[in-house]
């Protein structure tokens, strides 16, 4: 092996996540706020949206072209199986196809679900999940902090939507329907990715929340929890990003304890 | 009678379906609850606990290595992949994770072909949707007499309830929309200018929910007297007087 950094085999640095959980635990608001509270500090930062329906660039506050075309990033091979066009790669993919997000962050959507279905979106999935395949070859990525925001349940883990995720950052709410969840969700992975590395946040704490049973039920470290918070209702109502309606909200600065976290293990100073 | 609940993830699908189906058997009605989710959870509204719950789904999941049979008819997929359920429900685990398409082909299983098959001959069955649209779409005429589509007051969980919504009246399908965990006119203002004029039910934000949810259990062995609980009572009489109509 040669020099660490040069190699293509090596691991990129930057903080590599996956946010995953029950439908309605708040993966998309962790993930939104998470993102730009990093790239507020300086990071570069993709954001990751492999959910067919309307989630994350809500949470972002972004604002994302209604039909990207995606779908001439993949092609079918002689033998039907997807690739990505040839001149395309993942680095292009992503650099064409990413929208701007506040702060700084670059939107990866995959193709939505309008009217006529998802058919019409297929070439679109297969080149995001090609993308998503190929992103630790692109070293033009190397250094950046990439959050991805899973849809709803165990499914798409179990698909392998997520091959990028050094740490997959469980969002529960201290419900058993989300802890079995988060169970189902860790199950999987760990068949799929010896490597994988967990994190716990349990969002939407009350007073008779019991944190520490979630902790122990999954068996996964705690990385910090989330209060229940009126800010969040109003901005989900609103359909607006957390950051920018309540930027000083109690959630708010819970996540950026996730983020001090996160950043002190994970990322070198800049 | 067929009756289908469908939205958002986290929007209270399967607390909608788990007390209907209780507040059903409760009249006296043959119910048979079918989790179509692929994380299913129907067991723990329905009141059988958390884990056995994850008892019944890991039996669908045997079948990947082998360890559960498969099951070629319908009948035989009730009684093999299913459990008695409080107040005489029948649950049944149609999904599993792992798989392209939910439900596996020697079982001639998805959601919307499961709906087909199964005869209501005078039972109620009641379909507990995966998140999203992706069945609401997939469903034609015939798969289900009433589809309830379950909302809160989030943009994203009302964006997905008027395509639902939409979706159904375009076929010509009954819909109710359940609009969930109301706290205010604001709420309600913000939900009816999503939806529009369809036919609603509001149920109120509801401690006697959130604590069943905290301790694994049933809303209605709770307290079936609260606010919540009590207007899903009132939407099960509703459906099954319709279910007499019919």
């Amino acid at each position: 092996m040669t020099d660490a950094g040069q190699t293509s085999t090596a691991a990129p640095a930057g903080l590599r996540l996956a946010v995953v959980g029950k439908g309605g635990a708040g993966k998309s608001v962790v993930a939104a706020t998470l993102a730009r509270l990093l790239a507020r500090r300086g990071h570069h930062v993709l954001a990751l949206d492999s959910d067919t329906l309307p989630g994350l660039s809500i949470s972002l506050g972004a604002d994302v072209p209604d039909d990207v075309p995606r779908n001439a990033a993949a092609e079918r091979n002689e033998k039907g199986r997807w690739r990505l066009v040839k001149g395309v790669g993942a680095a292009r993919a992503v650099q064409r196809y990413a929208t701007d997000a506040p702060d700084g962050v670059r939107l990866l959507q995959i193709g939505k679900t309008d009217k006529r279905g998802l058919t019409p979106n297929r070439a679109s999935h297969n080149a995001f999940y090609q993308v998503v395949h190929r992103l630790d070859e692109v070293r033009s990525l190397d250094d950046w902090v990439i959050v991805g925001d899973l849809p709803a349940g165990p499914r798409q883990t179990a698909f392998d939507w997520a091959p990028y995720a050094r740490r997959f950052l469980l969002v529960v709410e201290p419900t058993w329907q989300g802890m079995l969840t988060a169970r189902r969700i860790v199950r999987i992975a760990r068949q799929q990715r010896e490597d994988a590395e967990f994190s716990l946040v349990v969002n939407k704490v009350t007073p008779e929340a019991d944190v520490a049973r979630a902790e122990q039920f999954l068996g996964v470290p705690l990385l910090g929890t989330v209060p229940a918070d009126d800010d969040v209702r109003r901005a989900e109502r609103a359909g607006v990003a957390l950051l920018d309606l309540a930027p000083d909200c109690a959630a708010v600065d819970a996540i950026e304890q996730l983020a001090d976290t996160l950043d002190v293990r994970n990322i070198d100073p800049i | 009678m067929k009756i289908v609940v469908a939205g958002k993830g986290g929007v209270g699908k399967t607390t909608v379906s788990g007390t209907i189906s209780r507040a059903l058997a409760r009249a006296g009605h043959d119910v048979l609850a079918l989790d179509a989710d692929t994380n299913p959870m129907l067991g723990v509204s329905l009141g059988i606990g958390p884990e056995e719950t994850d008892l019944l789904v890991a039996v669908r999941q045997g079948l990947e290595t082998g360890e559960t049979e498969h099951e070629r008819t319908t009948e035989g997929f009730v009684e093999r992949f299913g459990r008695d359920a409080p107040d005489g429900v029948r649950l049944v685990v149609a999904s599993r994770i792992e798989r392209a398409n939910p439900g596996c082909t020697c079982c001639g299983v998805s959601p919307e072909g499961l709906l087909t098959e199964l005869e209501s001959d005078g039972k109620i069955i009641i379909g507990d949707l995966e998140a999203g649209i992706g069945t609401i779409m997939r469903l034609q005429e015939g798969h289900a007499d009433v589809v309830l589509v379950v909302a809160q007051p989030t943009a994203k969980s009302l964006n997905i309830a008027r395509r639902a919504v939409d979706m159904t009246d375009e076929r010509g399908g009954r819909v109710i929309l359940v609009a969930n965990r109301v706290r205010d006119d604001e709420d309600l203002a913000v939900i009816r200018a999503a939806v529009g004029e369809c036919e609603m039910v509001v149920v109120p934000d509801d401690a006697a929910i959130a604590q069943a949810d905290r301790e694994g259990r049933a809303a209605i062995d709770v307290d079936e007297q609260s606010p919540g609980v009590k207007v899903l009572i009132e939407l099960a009489d509703r459906l099954a007087s319709m279910a007499v109509a019919a």
